[in-house]
């Protein structure tokens, strides 16, 4: 499942979603507002974009990590410190292909998801520099 | 023709979410993002080098994919595109 959300996401949920009998590992990745001297962080998307951009991701890793799950739920808005960013959840038979599918799914989210971050301090807003 | 522009980030800061965008006859990508920038001369000093060049940092899709600014500008819209513009990626 793919989603984008302004609501607060929950892990627990995506594991339950991604357990199976099938599988042997289930990995999560929670991505989460560093306090870099800033008071929160503001997430933007091209909702419709990214959505597409995930799922494609999303079905690169379930072939090529042979995993039979994986779950991907990015917020956008206003975020508080220690809040969650990302979230990223990939079961497999085996522990590998679960750490490598999530890795990738992160690494080319950065790459290729049209999501963007403002750190928030009290001098006011700084767009975090992208890829 | 009207072309449906959409901006994120920076440039939505600059340009606003979401606009339409009247053009006379033919334009092209360059065309249109010059028109923002004549109306907008915060969005030509955020998006073009002073010598006119478009930044790098200035990301393009048209309907939905992503175009190669060094190589497609020069293309030709059609009634209804929309142009996305944003910087570059920062999500994860």
């Amino acid at each position: 499942m793919i989603e984008i959300t302004d609501e607060e996401i929950s892990l627990e949920q995506m594991i339950q979603r991604a357990r199976s009998s099938q599988a042997g590992a289930v990995v999560s990745f929670l991505g989460t507002v560093r306090d870099d001297g800033i008071l929160g962080m503001e997430v933007e998307a091209f909702r419709d974009a990214a959505l597409s951009e995930l799922e494609a991701i999303r079905q690169e890793a379930m072939s090529r990590f042979s995993l039979t799950a994986a779950e991907v739920v990015h917020r956008t808005g206003s975020l508080a410190l220690g809040e969650a960013i990302v979230a990223i959840v990939c079961s497999a038979a085996h522990r590998e292909e679960a750490f490598s599918g999530c890795r990738y799914i992160l690494e080319e989210l950065k790459s290729r998801a049209p999501l963007w971050k403002k750190e928030i301090s009290v001098d006011g807003g700084r767009w975090v520099e992208g890829k | 023709m009207r072309i449906k522009v959409l901006a994120f980030a920076g440039f939505r800061e600059i340009l606003g979410r979401e606009k339409e965008v009247e053009m006379q006859g033919d334009a092209s990508i360059r065309e249109l993002l010059e028109t923002l920038a004549f109306v907008s001369p915060r969005f030509r000093e955020a998006a073009f080098e002073p010598s006119g060049i478009l930044r790098d940092y200035v990301l393009l899709m048209v309907n939905r994919k992503r175009i190669d600014a060094e190589k497609d500008l020069s293309r030709i819209l059609a009634d209804g595109d929309e142009l996305a513009i944003f910087p570059p990626l920062a999500g994860g």
